[in-house]
């Protein structure tokens, strides 16, 4: 079949919720798999990010990795999806923006209650950096499609895989698909 | 008071002069979504969301302060109305802190229901992140400014239907802020009665009751109509 398509899932700055919500598709993932690939996924061995068709991605960017990562996915991708509040508008993941770096890490590892005492913000070099802000995929890289819910539901994320696996443009609103939280 | 006539989307009405084009379109069931709006209370033309279009006039003006007049022609759903209220929509999302996800509100926001009416699916404008007082000093009640859109239906229940005059209004711009007293903490507040008008007249998750968790907000606008009608009840007797 020549016109199988490609599809990628990955995740950065979220809870993995996304990624639950699409695997509550159930049995409809052998839907998928008759018009496309899986190729790259946290449910998929395999290492580097290949070329696709479509890539759905959950989270925000928050992190030199993520921002790295972000733009060879879009380099790779004929289709990026933001998938889930957190890619769309920040959601929880940008909670921390409302602060300054510094006091939102003194308070996870240096200040917090459950500390016996002293601990130090971790800054080891093989750990991600932590950019200032959280921010939405649409600001470091041009997005082509959303998918909006904190998580968005099964049904809606089939929808959507199925309308551009048919090379149809899905459309939430008329869809009645909405949803935020 | 005598009969006029106003064409709404090429439907001619006939109604009274002492109404507002919103008056008239909610009687005859033309949809135009509206944040400020609080029947019962007076109307302020805040939110922009309710904006028409008038033959022979260039601005667009807001359905809920202008009145109707013989021979007015309004269009209330035109490509320009509705990208505008998208534009306005996003704006309150991206100017405070919304994140409907652990907000109480969810499932049940009049904010929330606005954006799927206007088909937003994301928010063009970067968000503003502002560091907002989340004020729990009432012993009953939250004020979250995180989630206010600054409608001021709390400011207008409070001073019309309660009469006490807690809340008001600080600031312009996007330092704008809701007060309470002259800027006091809720629970230190002397003219605040604990009545929970604001509660039930506030369209978000802003207000709400230290009784709940996230999404079991049930609000009940339309008690602050019921209220004034019972008044003018007991008036009568
Ligand atoms: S007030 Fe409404 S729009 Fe704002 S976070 Fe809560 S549910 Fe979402
Ligand atoms: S607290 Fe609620 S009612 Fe008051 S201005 Fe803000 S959104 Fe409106």
């Amino acid at each position: 079949m020549k016109n199988r398509k490609k599809i990628a899932t990955v995740w950065l700055g979220g809870c993995s919720g996304c990624h639950m919500s699409f695997l509550d598709i159930d049995e409809r993932i052998l839907d998928i798999i008759q018009l496309a690939d899986i190729v790259k996924s946290p449910i998929v061995d395999q290492k580097e990010f290949p070329y696709v068709d479509l890539a759905l991605v959950e989270g925000s960017v928050t992190c030199d990795e993520h921002l790295a990562e972000i733009k060879n996915i879009r380099a790779k991708s004929k289709m990026l999806i933001a998938f889930g509040d957190c890619a769309v508008m920040t959601n929880v993941t940008g909670m921390r923006n409302y602060f300054p770096l510094n006091e939102v890490l003194d308070t996870s590892y240096v200040n917090a209650i459950s500390n016996d005492e002293g601990g130090e913000s971790p800054s080891h070099p093989c750990l991600m950096k932590l950019n200032d802000k959280a921010v939405p995929l649409q600001e470091v890289v041009t997005v082509d499609f959303v998918i909006p819910g904190c998580p968005p539901d099964a049904d809606t994320i089939f929808y959507v895989l199925q309308e551009f696996l048919n090379d149809r443009t899905p459309n939430l609103s008329t869809a009645h698909k909405l949803k935020y939280g | 008071m005598n009969t006029i006539h106003v064409n709404i989307n090429n439907i001619e009405i006939p109604t009274t002069a002492d109404k507002t084009i919103l008056d008239v379109c909610r009687e005859h069931k033309i949809d135009i979504p509206t944040m400020c709006h609080l029947k019962g209370l007076s109307d302020v033309g805040a939110c922009r969301l309710c904006i028409v279009e008038i033959e022979g006039m260039n601005k667009l003006q807001s359905a809920c302060t202008t009145k109707v007049a013989d021979h007015m022609i309004i269009q209330t759903n035109t490509d320009r109305i509705k990208k505008y209220r998208r534009i306005t929509t996003e704006l309150f999302f991206a100017e405070r802190n919304h994140v409907c996800s652990v907000c109480v509100a969810n499932g049940k926001c009049e904010l929330q229901n606005l954006g799927y009416q206007v088909e937003m699916d994301h928010v063009r404008y970067p968000f503003l992140f502002p560091q907002c007082e989340v004020d729990t000093s009432h012993p009953w009640y939250v004020m979250d400014h995180n989630r206010c859109i600054m409608c001021t239906r709390c400011v207008r229940v409070c001073q019309e239907v309660e009469g006490a005059h807690n809340w008001d209004v600080m600031n312009r711009g996007h330092a704008v802020r809701i007060i309470s007293d002259f800027n006091t903490p809720w629970g230190e507040s002397t003219t605040c009665t604990s009545c929970g008008k604001c509660l039930h007249a506030c369209p978000t998750g802003a207000i709400w009751p230290k009784a709940i968790v996230q999404g079991q907000l049930e609000k009940k606008p339309e008690i602050i109509e019921e209220l004034i009608e019972k008044r003018k009840m007991h008036d009568g007797f």
